[in-house]
């Protein structure tokens, strides 16, 4: 048994288009869990004083609702694999939806349900890393900015987020990791994933060294990348 | 000689603990209102209540002819009347310190950003610090910082600014250049309410002084008078407390 090189290089055409598709469906998921992340994350904290205080009335009936879906999804999706959740968006979504509306043959193709599966996985832990980060916000610099007299949205534009982005780089570039890497359970509903390319390619040369070693390689620099992105950043912002 | 801030029997209580009791009083435009009084006995609640940043419990607070709690939606409305100042400054820290000051112009009464910075920078060198605009808050000293704070509530133009012991965070050489621009803004007809220890701004600058104990006002006069005259026993206690 020797480690031939030449393996690599005939299946990397192959692994190439497996790593495209998983930077496709990693990406396009993160950057939609970002944006749901972000959304959830506020609602769950919606009218407390982290955001600018208590609310009155009507508002404050629609915090309360806000708080409570948010908190509903963020739970369900900790709570459950992301195998379960693939599997779920893939095979069971469309029969729920026939169930609900009605409506037949509604269906996802394998990546789309991939892309959404990552944006909702990863936008339920983002928004716990936005909760927290907002949360780590001085109060006082919170209530300086009410007491001027600014809007809540205002306020959270441009004196909240700013200042809880910083905190949150850290911990957002530990999650795209991890949503980046979680791409390669997508094997299971037929995504032609890098690993999946892997594993064909394997199945039909047997060269699981060489495979798997160009596999995890193709991973490293995909993951190094992004976090290479997140520090430059980091440091591009300014010191506070 | 206008009101522009009533409490009408004004109570507040976090939770079971009522902390400010049956407060009746009038500030009147162009006073400079000293508060002190032992530590706990409500002064920062009583500020907080008037721009809402606490919500009376009971009673009716007016501030620019707006009623607390009855009209608690229009608080912003408040806030943008009444500027505030604190112990820790509270500078937004992603900022330069030109950018703090106009942030209020900008965002909370529709200048262009020209025009905003334009004000901040007048302000800026009146609090003197006209060659600082482009520092952030991390790179000045907390005198320096406390001024800015002071120059970007004033930009919002306000018709009150409340100082919630202002001073007391800073080393005591840091002290005297906040002082000076507090005492500089009571000359121009600000009104002011002052939370301070500072019983030389208060013979200075102000125009009267309230003792609070417990969440009642016990003493109300002129500042020089109820100093060399205090009337209860209390504020003697506490004058001597103070160092005074
Ligand atoms: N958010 C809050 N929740 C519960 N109790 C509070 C809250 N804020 C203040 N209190 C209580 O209200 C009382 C008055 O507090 P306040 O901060 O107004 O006093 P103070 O006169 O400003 O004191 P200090 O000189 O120490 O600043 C205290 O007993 C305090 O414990
Ligand atoms: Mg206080």
């Amino acid at each position: 048994m020797t480690f031939e090189w030449s393996i690599i290089v005939e299946s990397l055409p192959s692994l190439i288009e497996g790593a495209k598709l998983s930077w496709y469906i990693a990406i396009t998921g993160i950057v939609g869990g970002l944006v749901l992340g972000t959304v959830a994350g506020l609602m769950r904290i919606a009218g407390t004083r982290a955001v600018g205080g208590r609310t009155y009335g009507f508002s404050l009936f629609l915090s309360r609702i806000s708080q409570l879906v948010a908190f509903g999804y963020i739970e369900l999706i900790r709570g459950t694999p992301i195998i379960v959740q693939a599997m779920f968006i893939y095979f069971a979504l469309p029969l729920l939806i026939e169930v609900i509306t009605g409506l037949r043959g509604v269906r996802f193709d394998a990546v789309t349900a991939a892309i959404i599966t990552i944006m909702i996985n990863a936008g339920a832990y983002m928004a716990e890393i936005v909760r927290g980060a907002v949360q780590s916000v001085n109060k006082g610099l919170v209530e300086a900015g009410m007491a001027m007299g600014i809007s809540r949205l205002q306020l959270i534009a441009s004196v909240i987020s700013p200042i809880a982005f910083r905190r949150a780089i850290p911990p957002l570039g530990n999650q795209f990791i991890i949503s980046l890497k979680d791409t390669s359970l997508f094997i299971v509903i037929g995504v032609g994933e890098l690993t999946r390319q892997g594993q064909e390619i394997m199945a039909s040369n047997f060269r699981a060294l060489e495979i798997w070693s160009a596999v995890a390689i193709c991973y490293l620099i995909m993951t190094s990348a992004l976090a290479l992105t997140l520090r430059f950043i980091e440091k591009r912002m300014r010191k506070i | 000689m206008k009101p522009i801030i009533e409490f009408r029997k004004v109570s507040k209580s976090f939770g079971e603990t009522e902390v400010l009791h049956d407060i009746s009083l009038t500030i009147v435009e162009n006073e400079v209102v000293v508060l002190v009084g032992p530590s706990g006995s409500g002064k920062s609640t009583l500020l907080r209540c008037i721009n809402g940043l606490e919500m009376v419990t009971s009673g009716d607070l007016v501030v620019n002819q707006i009623h607390l709690p009855r009209q608690k939606r229009s608080v912003r409305e408040i806030r943008k009347e009444v500027g505030m100042v604190f112990q820790l400054f509270y500078l937004f820290p992603h900022m330069t310190a030109l950018e703090n000051v106009a942030f209020g112009p900008k965002k909370v009464r529709g200048f262009s950003r020209r025009e905003a910075n334009h004000i901040a920078q007048d302000l800026l060198d009146k609090v003197g610090l006209g060659d600082r605009g482009h520092h952030l808050p991390s790179e000045l000293s907390g005198g320096q910082q406390q001024r800015v704070a002071i120059a970007r509530a004033l930009a919002v133009k306000p018709k009150v600014m409340l100082f919630d012991e202002p001073t007391s965070a800073l080393d005591p050489e840091l002290r005297e250049e906040v002082l000076n621009v507090m005492t500089l803004v009571a000359q121009e007809g600000m009104t002011m309410m002052v939370v301070s220890h500072e019983m030389s701004f208060a013979k200075k600058a102000g125009t009267r002084l309230l003792f609070m104990d417990d969440g009642r006002i016990d003493e109300d006069g002129d500042p020089a008078e109820l100093l060399l005259n205090p009337q209860t026993e209390r504020l003697q206690n506490f004058l001597r407390h103070v160092g005074y």
